[in-house]
């Protein structure tokens, strides 16, 4: 689908902003990267795409704004942009008699989407007229001819004259009877002078209702260039884009017209007659994050943040009491988080290429194994480990109990006391008062520490 | 084509040289900021006053993150001028916004990186010659193509007609491009002759039809819906028949996703045998174009690559994408509405364009 890989670089982003504890730079940082990435592969015009990551980051650091709030408020900022960057919904109401004039690249596709949209006015009860201006190409004309012989639609073309004036004056009493006319230029680029002017002294002529844009979804980042000089030259008054059913993702054409102020009044999704579709951004960016509207991704968020757990282990934190369960807890937080090589790869002075990979896939399966066995333990055992280690036939219990073996016992032990240890150096952490030196201290006593 | 890509370029590397000098000392530092300033002045008359903050804001962190460590590391930095990795984020961020914005698939742009990467990171900042260090990573991409008229006049002495299909998506130009290269192969004294293999949109054949007579050659063709493949098999007998060196197959247009029409034109291939696949891509596709160049590759397995439309824009980007997406060489660019209007590509002009 369009933006597909962009949708779920958004869903993991959002994802990640509501299970973090703490939303800190790396965290930001490395969601607006993978945003920034898909945003890009998607053609989005690279300036918009900075101008979205620069946003993201003043909020994301804005230290007067905390916990659950900035989670919300990132998480809106992020949907509501996204949207920005599509524009508005604006549907084509036209009058009872209307003309369309199309125009575009050369091989962008107007034939084929006159076509098209005659046959969709059609069928609206509408009587269509094609208008073939196309006194360039070879066979422009007879394209269109077939094209409204397939529809049953009346098509006016001259295939002999060279001159499109001259084309329009032979037919301006007949096209008079229709209520909708669709007129078909000849493909130009916008940045071509005298093409431009030709076009002008078409549009002086026909006067028509709308003008119209066709541009194909796969156009990279000339989208915008090529739709600033249209509507310049013409003030364009919406949009179709084609070839929406390729792998390329549209964000260049779409994002484009949203910058030039023209909405997307169509997509054509097919070499068939009748592959048109009406765009509306709203719905396309529900689609794109799975989500219905910005009131479930906000409840979303809530559900994800356990704020009762999180405000206990703060306040644990602060009380110097930690106990085994405090400790999974965070441990699986972090886990929600990415896998553990992505957390290591976290904490600066750590990072993942140091620790073989099998070993943080056998950390994983760890994790397991000691939420078994701290199931396995009374009350008093998870609220003062100590007494574990003093009593050695606790072990023993616990291990025969949860099918877990004495050392991985003794291992979650450790970690534990070390885990407590760190925790008097970082109650800065619970107010996210942590800094970088802060960090690598951390992370160099764990290093020295933690055996896998 | 690649006349903004060049400008912008160029900018870059003048620029990180400069930034090279504000390690080197404090002193230094006084009489660097005002080629900057005139830099950026430069740029407000190009650019429109949003873009010109963000530009600025970027140049301010640039310059800040080159000025910083010399302020604050002061002498330690004489003994460490290495390049080391995070500093090499820093300058390629700059350059990676400048090859997106010009339209290099993102794809590419993470392969220059790299290759830019293994050769400076670690490397003495003295040592590092960053335009000539560009020049190869994209020399290395892209691919001179072999001589086409001798390709053709070598293979025609072992076999004739020589084959050609053209594949590409809808609306790329592929019948506009064959007729101009049939009009060059007539011009290097080759006979040729077309085939109507589109037999899907509307018009296609009246179209290739007004080439061949504006250019006298002999058109084989059949009904709309009949089989493509069918249409190729009987120019390729004709002109075996007639004696005509090369027989150029227009498909239908068609998008690299829709798995039947994929295989439509490999039955395409099979049938007709031909000596040589040209992808025929356009030159303002963005992103898409890795996925376009690298689907018919890998379905047809292209000998070279077209690009339409090169006239269109200065960005050139797209010519560097396709290359590294298939490894496979750019023969022509299509540069207007003429039949003259094709041009042979030539990796070393195309260098000396981006003025590297």
């Amino acid at each position: 689908m369009v933006l597909d890989k962009l949708g779920s670089a958004l869903k993991s982003g959002i994802k990640k902003i509501s299970n973090a504890i703490f939303v800190d730079k790396k965290l930001i940082d490395g969601i607006i990267k993978d945003i920034q990435k898909s945003l890009i592969e998607a053609d989005v015009n690279i300036e918009l795409v900075f101008a979205l990551s620069q946003k993201i980051k003043k909020l994301a650091y804005d230290e007067t704004i905390k916990g659950i709030d900035k989670k919300e408020q990132l998480v809106k900022l992020i949907h509501d942009e996204i949207t920005l960057l599509l524009g508005k919904e604006k549907q084509l109401k036209l009058p009872k008699k209307a003309s369309l004039m199309f125009l575009g690249l050369y091989g962008a596709g107007k034939t084929t989407t006159i076509a098209k949209l005659g046959f969709y006015y059609a069928k609206r009860g509408r009587k269509v007229a094609l208008l073939g201006l196309d006194t360039q190409r070879p066979a422009a004309m007879d394209q269109l001819e077939q094209l409204a012989k397939q529809t049953n639609l009346q098509a006016f073309i001259d295939k002999k004259e060279k001159d499109p004036l001259k084309i329009i004056k032979q037919y301006s009493k007949d096209l008079e009877k229709y209520d909708l006319v669709l007129i078909d230029t000849a493909g130009r680029d916008g940045l071509n002078k005298e093409l431009i002017k030709e076009i002008e002294k078409l549009d002086k002529r026909l006067k028509p209702d709308y003008r119209i844009l066709v541009m194909p979804a796969d156009v990279g980042q000339t989208a915008k260039t090529q739709a600033e000089e249209f509507q310049k030259a013409l003030s364009i008054d919406g949009v179709i884009v084609t070839r929406m059913d390729g792998t390329s993702k549209g964000g260049g054409a779409l994002t484009a017209c949203a910058e030039t102020k023209a909405p997307v009044f169509f997509i054509g999704v097919g070499e068939q007659i009748h592959e048109i579709e009406t765009f509306n951004p709203e719905s396309f960016i529900q689609r794109l994050l799975g989500m219905g509207d910005l009131q479930a991704l906000l409840e979303h968020v809530k559900s994800a943040t356990d704020e009762k757990q999180t405000k206990r282990i703060e306040e644990r934190l602060q009380e110097g009491k930690f106990t085994l369960l405090d400790l999974y807890s965070q441990l699986e937080q972090m886990n929600k988080m990415g896998s553990m090589d992505k957390l290591i790869g976290m904490i600066p002075g750590m990072s993942a290429a140091k620790v073989p990979k099998n070993v943080l896939a056998k950390q994983e399966s760890k994790m397991k194994h000691w939420k078994n066995a701290i199931s396995s333990m009374t009350e008093d055992e998870i609220e003062n480990p100590e007494i574990l280690e003093k009593q050695t036939s606790r072990i023993q219990r616990v291990s025969k109990g949860s099918g877990t073996t004495t050392t991985e016992i003794r291992e979650l032990l450790k970690q534990y006391k070390m885990l407590k240890e760190m925790m008097g150096m970082q109650s800065g952490l619970a107010e996210g008062k942590i800094d970088q030196k802060m960090m690598q201290k951390m992370a160099k006593k764990f290093r020295g520490k933690v055996k896998f | 084509m690649f006349g903004a890509l060049k400008e912008k370029l160029k900018k870059w590397i003048t620029k990180n040289k400069e930034g090279d000098l504000d390690i080197k000392g404090h002193d230094e530092k006084k009489v660097d900021k005002s080629p900057k300033k005139q830099l950026s002045k430069k740029k407000k008359v190009k650019k429109s006053k949003v873009l010109e903050k963000q530009k600025d804001e970027l140049e301010q962190s640039l310059e800040e993150t080159i000025n910083t460590p010399s302020e604050e590391k002061g002498f330690f930095i004489k003994f460490k001028k290495r390049l080391t990795e995070e500093k090499f984020e820093e300058l390629f961020e700059e350059l990676e916004i400048i090859l997106l914005q010009n339209n290099v698939a993102y794809e590419s742009v993470e392969s220059i990186k790299k290759s830019l990467a293994e050769k400076l990171i670690g490397k003495n900042l003295k040592e590092v010659d960053l335009a000539e260090e560009l020049k190869n990573a994209i020399e290395s991409i892209l691919i001179n193509p072999p001589d086409f008229i001798k390709t053709i006049k070598d293979s025609l002495e072992i076999k004739s007609p020589f084959v050609i299909v053209f594949a590409g998506i809808n609306g790329s130009g592929k019948t506009t491009t064959i007729a101009k290269v049939a009009n060059y192969l007539q011009k290097n004294k080759l006979s040729v002759s077309l085939a109507a293999a589109d037999t899907f949109r509307a018009a296609s054949i009246e179209q290739i039809q007004q080439h061949a007579d504006n250019l006298k050659i002999h058109l084989t063709k059949k009904d709309y819906g009949s089989d493509p493949a069918s249409v190729g098999f009987d120019a390729i007998t004709h002109a075996k028949k007639n004696k005509i060196d090369v027989v150029l197959i227009d498909t239908a247009g068609r998008m690299q996703n829709k798995d039947t029409l994929m295989k439509e034109i490999e039955k395409i291939v099979r049938i007709t045998k031909p000596d040589m696949k040209i992808f025929l891509g356009e030159s303002i596709t963005g992103n898409d174009a890795t996925e376009q160049a690298k689907a018919f590759n890998e379905s047809t397995d292209i000998t070279g690559i077209i690009l339409s439309k090169s006239d269109i824009d200065e960005k050139g980007g797209t010519a560097i994408s396709v290359s590294q997406a298939t490894g496979k060489p750019i023969l022509f660019l299509g540069t207007g509405q003429k039949y003259e209007d094709l041009e042979v590509f030539d990796k070393k002009k195309m260098i000396e364009k981006l003025g590297l």
